[in-house]
């Protein structure tokens, strides 16, 4: 299990930051998308590193494929 | 961190969501919600009156549930906010007062259209949050007027 966080500010003027923290990778972008959807344009956007981390399932697999390599 | 996402709202809604808005808006800046327009008994005034018209650009009111003529009168003091549909679907926002120079009615009006478009977004994000089972950690309004809103949720 993970835990997704997602920190909302709206400003007085309505503009909306979202900060998503533990979603990496796809499930990162499914979470952009999904929120570009209820709210509307897209005016800056920063990938941090974790973004381009393995999502948990994926880095499973690897440790296990190099595990039943040796 | 894995994402800061920056986004602009566009409201597409009926009337009805937008009275919503609207009432939550009046309500944080101290306005009363005179009454509808097929209602209003037009007042004259002796004193120079002023007229400003701001408009929500990234904004449709669907047309569903809503006559053409329907509009919401907010007051506060001399001053007058009416919010409608023009002609071109989008929503407005036009503020009228004697004793007011523009650019304060302009002010006035932006203001409101800032808090209506923060209480739509607020509702529309709790509601899709509750709808992804996001559960709510903390929430505050800042010194700034802006709202924060900190959630979360376990995902296999």
């Amino acid at each position: 299990m993970a835990q997704h966080e997602v920190e909302i500010t709206i400003s007085k003027t309505g503009e909306v930051k979202f900060h998503i923290k533990g979603a990496k990778g796809k499930s990162c972008m499914a979470y952009s998308k999904w929120l570009t959807g209820i709210i509307g344009k897209v005016k800056d956007r920063q990938l941090t590193s974790e973004y381009y981390e393995p999502d948990i399932k994926t880095r499973i697999n690897l440790e296990q494929n190099l595990k039943t390599e040796e | 961190m894995s994402a800061i996402i920056v986004l602009t709202p566009v409201i597409i809604a009926n009337w009805p969501a937008i009275t919503a808005a609207v009432a939550g808006a009046a309500s944080a800046m101290g306005l009363l919600v005179k009454e509808s327009i097929s209602q209003a008994v037009e007042e004259k005034q002796s004193n120079v009156e002023r007229n400003v018209e701001v408009e929500l650009s990234d904004s449709k009111v669907l047309m569903e549930s809503m006559a053409t003529d329907q509009e919401i009168v907010l007051t506060k003091g001399d001053i007058e906010l009416r919010v409608k549909r023009d002609e071109r679907g989008r929503c407005s926002v036009c503020a009228k007062g004697t004793g007011h120079s523009e650019a304060e009615m302009k002010q006035i009006a932006e203001e409101f259209t800032g808090k209506l478009t923060q209480c739509f977004v607020y509702d529309k994000v709790m509601r899709e949050l509750k709808r992804k089972e996001f559960q709510v950690v903390n929430e505050e309004v800042m010194e700034d007027e802006s709202i924060r809103i900190h959630v979360r949720r376990w995902v296999d």
